[in-house]
């Protein structure tokens, strides 16, 4: 009941205008902030949307591609594992020099299995028309084993199936980038076993 | 005061009525009848036209966009929107960026003016309204001196327990208690009221 104390203070007569202004300001249109609001919602929906879907792709073309380089680095080690336990593998190590540099081919020789592994450490990099091409030395003269571009500085891994007939030894020649049937370029190292 | 209008009952329902429903003509109608009272309570508290009709103008625009928010089972419209303007007006007074200087001045003027707020002169008495404001001052008049000042100074100035003790020098407990009983008296003697009628 006290809310009628407001009734104790003398009333006043407004001015003339007062009323006019008064209704013009209570009866203006309301600033709607829904436009503005649904507007901003949608447009965060929007990129929210498209950064949740890029990032949904993303992460399935990374989670793919890590399942392959796991496989891959599985069966690495599987290769590996199986050259440096088997009991017929012999391990051949080549200095060489490249582009100035000194590094080395090792060659785990699994005569049991008929396989290579080879790795190539320190190997300079090659130049965007070449490649290094790395040879058997067969009786019936040099066969290619593989076609290897090297155009970062970084060791290079690989497993090869030797061919019938036995081997004699390895070599290694700059060929041109698609590689050659026979080298024809400076040869990196020539080593029979 | 300009040909006042003077309302029924049951034209008091009406307009209530047509402003829940968004008539705008009933907006202006409220504003002939009910403007006087909140201009004169916003004038009492803020001590300044300009600002008292800023106080007008808030007051309508609340009432406006919020008339469904009142429930008549809980009271009458007339009490609720003179609270709504005591609140804006107090609101206004705290805004004030000299108010503690400006305070010093109102604490003056407020020294006479809670002793006794004189009831509107005799010509007033053809606005609408009029018999309520009597029954108020008469309900006030009642109340001791003691109690009437701390009424006063709670009402228009707005001041806590704490300051309204400061302000008079008395104990917080004292000041609470004849709080209480000032509104208790107040309370059994508006309880009659209803809007205004004739």
């Amino acid at each position: 009941m006290t809310d009628w104390l407001g009734m104790l203070a003398a009333p006043r007569n407004p001015r003339p205008d007062l009323k006019g202004r008064v209704l013009a300001r209570a009866l203006a249109p309301r600033r709607r902030w829904g436009g503005p609001l649904a507007a901003a919602a949608l447009i965060t929906l929007a990129v929210g949307g498209g950064a949740a879907w890029w990032a949904y792709r993303t992460i399935g073309a990374l989670t793919t591609e890590r399942a392959v380089l796991a496989a891959r680095v599985g069966a690495l080690e599987d290769t590996v594992a199986t050259f440096l336990h088997g009991p017929a593998t012999r391990l051949i190590q080549i200095p060489v020099s490249t582009g100035g540099r000194v590094g080395s081919v090792t060659i785990f020789a699994d005569s049991a299995r008929h396989r290579w592994l080879v790795r190539c450490d320190g190997l300079a990099p090659n130049a965007r028309d070449q490649a290094y091409q790395l040879w058997f030395i067969t009786e019936r003269g040099m066969s290619t084993a593989a076609v290897m571009p090297m155009d970062e500085d970084r060791p290079m891994v690989m497993a090869l199936e030797m061919p019938p007939g036995g081997v004699l030894g390895a070599a290694m020649s700059i060929e041109p980038r698609a590689g050659s049937a026979s080298p024809s370029g400076p040869m990196v190292f020539h080593r029979l076993l | 005061m300009t040909s006042p209008k003077r309302l029924s009952q049951e034209h008091q329902r009406s307009l209530e009525r047509r402003l829940k429903a968004g008539d705008e003509r009933a907006l202006g109608e409220l504003f002939d009848v009910i403007a006087p009272w909140i201009l004169g309570l916003a004038l009492h508290i803020v001590h300044d036209e300009d600002e008292a009709e800023e106080v007008v103008g808030d007051v309508f625009v609340q009432v406006w966009r919020h008339i469904k928010q009142h429930d008549a089972r809980r009271g009458p419209l007339v009490p609720w929107i003179l609270s709504i303007a005591r609140n804006r007006s107090l609101d206004a007074l705290r805004r004030r960026r000299r108010w503690w200087r400006k305070s010093a001045r109102l604490e003056q003027a407020h020294a006479v003016d809670v002793a006794a707020i004189p009831p509107a002169p005799p010509h007033e008495a053809a606005v609408p309204g009029w018999p309520v404001h009597r029954e108020v001052h008469a309900a006030l008049a009642t109340l001791p001196e003691e109690q009437r000042r701390v009424v006063l100074l709670s009402y228009f100035e707005g001041l806590s327990h704490r300051e309204i003790a400061q302000r008079l020098h008395q104990p917080l407990g004292t000041v609470k208690t004849r709080l209480r009983t000032a509104h208790q008296r107040l309370t059994e003697s508006l309880r009659h009221l209803k809007d205004w009628v004739e």
